[in-house]
């Protein structure tokens, strides 16, 4: 049976790792490569790598940092930031990545995503999607590590993001992102129920119950979270404990 | 030490496995020459992409001939990984129906999923296991690897040694002798991963 | 890219700094918030807590000081004797004790007090140290993690209901506004604010043949033990407006040796005389984050109007982030063979903390290192635009 995997999500800004809360107030909290080495040590199911002050600053992702910390992962690597053409792709697998998550290009040229399935194949193109909710409730597609609105329906751009060819869809709530208060589980059924690929839900982890929610509820494939391994004393295999006593199959 | 050519053929990144390959006690040579094989004490076909470009750069480097020659004619063994896994096979359909390298029986085609399952097939799954075979020596049946791909071998049973539950039952390890190829990467696979490269490396005709 | 503070030289690449609008970093306007602190009650506010603690029959210690032998913790015994507490002393040993490190342990037991000292396995503590530097780049993490358990654990279990801490480093150091405020050291504390880099005792389980009766010391009491004992800790850096220097003097005064030439990568003379691997400690933060130990103490320094930031800047220049040839005389080769790591590894293992944006590199990326081994820092202006 497919286990549901736990993902521990870096983020990178500039110069090292950070903490956000809903894509703002960026607090520093130390270096990649420990991180990495770390959980490489606690053998996770999977590492998702994101610069985030790549698109917001024109840089192409940092291939040399990428090369030196796949070196240290030995689980599934998927790495996004700053991806803006095939090219971009292809060298991010080239030094390791065994996904590469696009997101601000793919939103301006979704041609993109279908150039990359087709010379790497589907399982290497994750679509990252950030959305954001309006007051009424409304949510809408947003770019640039959160800040630019992009008047598209996250469901619809999922759809055409598995038309053309993504592997995988990595889901992110902006404003629940860093506030451990939970996912925004009824955007995550809303994704799942639509496409045929797999489904990570990403953004607003804050306790067991929340992963197991968005697995049992939201239906996501996979949990991405971030602030609940780095700063507390969860982590991802008791994580798994857990979902595993609410019959949730995680792998051990 | 054994002396391990991984094949390159353009499609993917080799680090990973050349590091797992190394971290498991062997002398890794990634290579595209032909002449590479006949010096080598086994080989890895790795892969990660379409089976027709992969068959056709194959096919341009000459790597296709040498392979059947070492491995059908010299006895080499082999362990294909995927796409890798893949090609060792007689048919492939994506992109076009292409020739394998019929080194196992079988086809390749597409997932299909049943009910609730997504394609790719994407994240950790167990094995069950179907034959004896050196390569799951010492790997207890029910033991998660990591799965990532959306195509499949449809192969002979004599020659299945492991399948997984998704889309029905999936072919997850199949050969027969010298001749292993697996769909999962145990090279992204951590310490299960590690014990069957380990096998690998260690089997003996 | 690297923004420097514009009061103290704190670059932005210190983990969980921040910076206002005026550019002026959390460390410094913690310090300034001193300034609104009412002293004089803080200090009746130590004297009552304390006579809470304090023993009615004698038959049990007042309280736990866990306790180096540096300046900080001869400072804090003095300051308990001083208002009639009569404290246990605990050691947590260190990694690579120093000779001098060892005269300034046996002066704190001279100044009049009951000692206790634990020492951690020594074959099992190597493995750690190696372990930790080459997967968190920090040779020193079984030492931040024995400091804090090893004196808790005693606490607990001789029924010694308050630790007296030092500083509290996440005060000075500029941490995270709600850490700031802490009087009180909690498990969540040290997991989020211990420097332990997101390592836990438990990820070493199962590796290098490591087992849960090897770590036996670094295990917290669990929630329940803790509650039930009724241990508490106060940081003494709280009731009083702590200064590392001060301290240094009040020490000295009473016995503590210092060395007569500035500590490697240091601007001191007076702290970190205790540990051979301390070096290495330090120049890991240097390759990760941009600044070492020299930068630490220029700033409490420019803080207190003890320096000015020129000043400050222009001995940071010359002296922080010296690779580690030699810490406190011994020479690097040797503290690696304790470990077990030769030159080579250890040359790598620094490569790969290295953050390379930082640092001025060839064309292929790498780090480019003088005949002695240092790096210099791609961007050397400290935020002067001049």
């Amino acid at each position: 049976m497919l286990k549901h995997r736990i993902m521990p999500t870096l983020l990178f800004k500039e110069v090292g790792l950070v903490k956000g809360i809903g894509f703002d107030s960026w607090r520093r909290v130390g270096t990649a490569m420990q991180a990495v080495k770390v959980y490489n040590m606690r053998q996770v199911d999977e590492l998702v790598f994101l610069d985030i002050a790549a698109t917001p600053s024109g840089a192409r992702p940092d291939f040399q940092q990428i090369d030196e910390l796949a070196d240290e992962c030995f689980m599934p690597l998927t790495v996004g930031g700053g991806v803006r053409t095939v090219e971009d792709i292809r060298e991010l697998l080239w030094v390791g990545a065994d996904k590469v998550a696009i997101n601000t290009a793919a939103v301006a040229d979704p041609g993109l995503i279908s150039d990359g399935a087709d010379m790497f194949g589907s399982q290497c193109i994750t679509l990252s999607i950030d959305f954001r909710r309006a007051p009424d409730g409304t949510a809408e597609v947003v770019t640039h590590c959160g800040k630019q609105p992009s008047g598209r329906d996250p469901v619809e751009w999922a759809r055409e993001a598995e038309s053309r060819g993504a592997g995988e869809i990595l889901l992110g709530s902006v404003e629940r992102d860093g506030t451990m208060g939970g996912y925004d589980i009824e955007m995550i059924r809303a994704v799942s129920d639509a496409v045929g690929i797999p489904v990570i839900a990403s953004g607003g982890a804050g306790s067991y119950e929340h992963l197991a929610d968005a697995i049992k509820e939201g239906g996501a494939d996979a949990v991405a979270a971030a602030s609940i391994f780095h700063f507390t004393e969860m982590t991802p295999r008791e994580a798994k404990r857990h979902l595993g006593e609410r019959g949730i199959p995680v792998r051990h | 030490m054994s002396d391990v050519a991984i094949i390159d053929y353009g499609l993917c990144n080799l680090d990973s496995i050349r590091r797992a390959i190394e971290e498991c006690g062997g002398a890794p040579l990634v290579t595209n020459d032909p002449g590479d094989l006949d010096t080598c004490d086994r080989i890895v076909l790795p892969g990660v992409g379409s089976f027709a470009r992969a068959m056709a750069n194959l096919r341009a480097a000459g790597l296709d001939e040498a392979l059947v020659r070492c491995v059908r004619d010299d006895g080499i063994p082999i362990l294909g990984i995927c796409l890798g896994m893949q090609l060792l096979a007689e048919h492939g359909t994506e992109g076009g129906d292409t020739e394998g390298l019929g080194l196992i029986g079988g086809r390749v085609e597409r997932l299909t999923p049943h009910a609730k399952e997504r394609v790719p097939h994407i994240g950790w799954n167990d094995l069950e296991l179907a034959a004896p075979s050196p390569l799951f020596d010492g790997i207890a049946p029910g033991t998660d690897f990591y799965f990532v791909h959306s195509h499949r071998l449809v192969g002979p049973e004599d020659e299945r040694l492991a399948t997984v539950d998704y889309c029905g039952t999936t072919v997850a390890a199949a050969g027969r002798d010298h001749i292993m190829a697996v769909q999962f990467h145990p090279e992204k696979s951590q310490t299960s991963g590690f014990h069957l490269l380990r096998n690998f490396l260690g089997y003996r005709c | 890219m690297v923004q420097y503070c514009t009061r103290c030289l704190y670059p932005d690449t210190k983990p969980d700094l921040s910076f206002n609008t005026e550019g002026v970093c959390s460390a410094c306007t913690a310090f300034e918030a001193r300034d609104t602190v009412d002293w004089e009650a803080r200090r009746q506010e130590f004297l009552d807590t304390v006579a809470q603690y304090r023993s009615t029959d004698g038959g049990n210690y007042d309280c736990i000081v866990p306790v180096s032998g540096g300046k900080d913790s001869t400072y804090q015994v003095l300051r308990l004797l001083e208002v009639g507490m009569n404290p246990l002393c605990v050691t947590a040993t260190t990694d690579a004790l120093s000779e001098i490190g060892r005269r300034n342990i046996e002066n704190i037991k001279r100044l009049g007090v009951d000692y206790i000292e634990v020492t951690t396995n020594p074959v099992v503590r190597r493995k750690i140290n190696k372990l930790a530097l080459t997967q968190i780049g920090d040779i020193s993490w079984p030492e931040h993690v024995a400091i804090f358990t090893i004196p808790i654990r005693i606490a607990v279990q001789l029924g010694i209901r308050l630790i007296v801490w030092g500083e509290n480093p996440q005060n000075e150091y500029g941490g995270p506004a709600a850490a700031s405020g802490d009087k009180t050291l909690t498990r969540r504390w040290l997991e989020e604010f211990g420097g332990l880099l997101g390592l836990r005792v438990s990820d070493l389980l199962e590796i290098e043949g490591i087992e849960r009766r090897n770590l036996i010391q670094y295990t917290y009491p669990d929630d329940d033990a803790l509650q039930r004992s009724g241990v508490t800790g106060i940081f003494l850096g709280y009731y009083f407006p702590w200064d590392g220097w001060t301290n240094a003097l009040i020490a000295q005064a009473n016995g503590f040796e210092v060395l007569p030439t500035l500590v490697e990568g240091s601007l001191a003379n007076y702290e970190n005389l205790d540990n051979h691997q301390t070096g290495i400690h330090d120049y890991f933060k240097f390759l990760k984050f941009g600044f070492g130990r020299a930068t630490d103490i220029a700033n409490n320094h420019i803080r207190r109007g003890r320096l000015d930031r020129e000043d400050a800047v222009r001995m940071v220049r010359t002296q922080d982030g010296k690779f580690p040839s030699t810490c406190l005389g011994k020479p690097l080769e040797e503290t690696l063979a304790e470990i077990d790591m030769t030159i080579e590894e250890f040359h790598r293992v620094c490569d790969q903390f290295t953050n390379k944006r930082l640092f001025v590199v060839d064309s292929r990326g790498r780090p480019v290192r003088d005949a002695q081994g240092n790096l210099t820092l791609a961007d050397t202006s400290y935020g002067r635009t001049d």
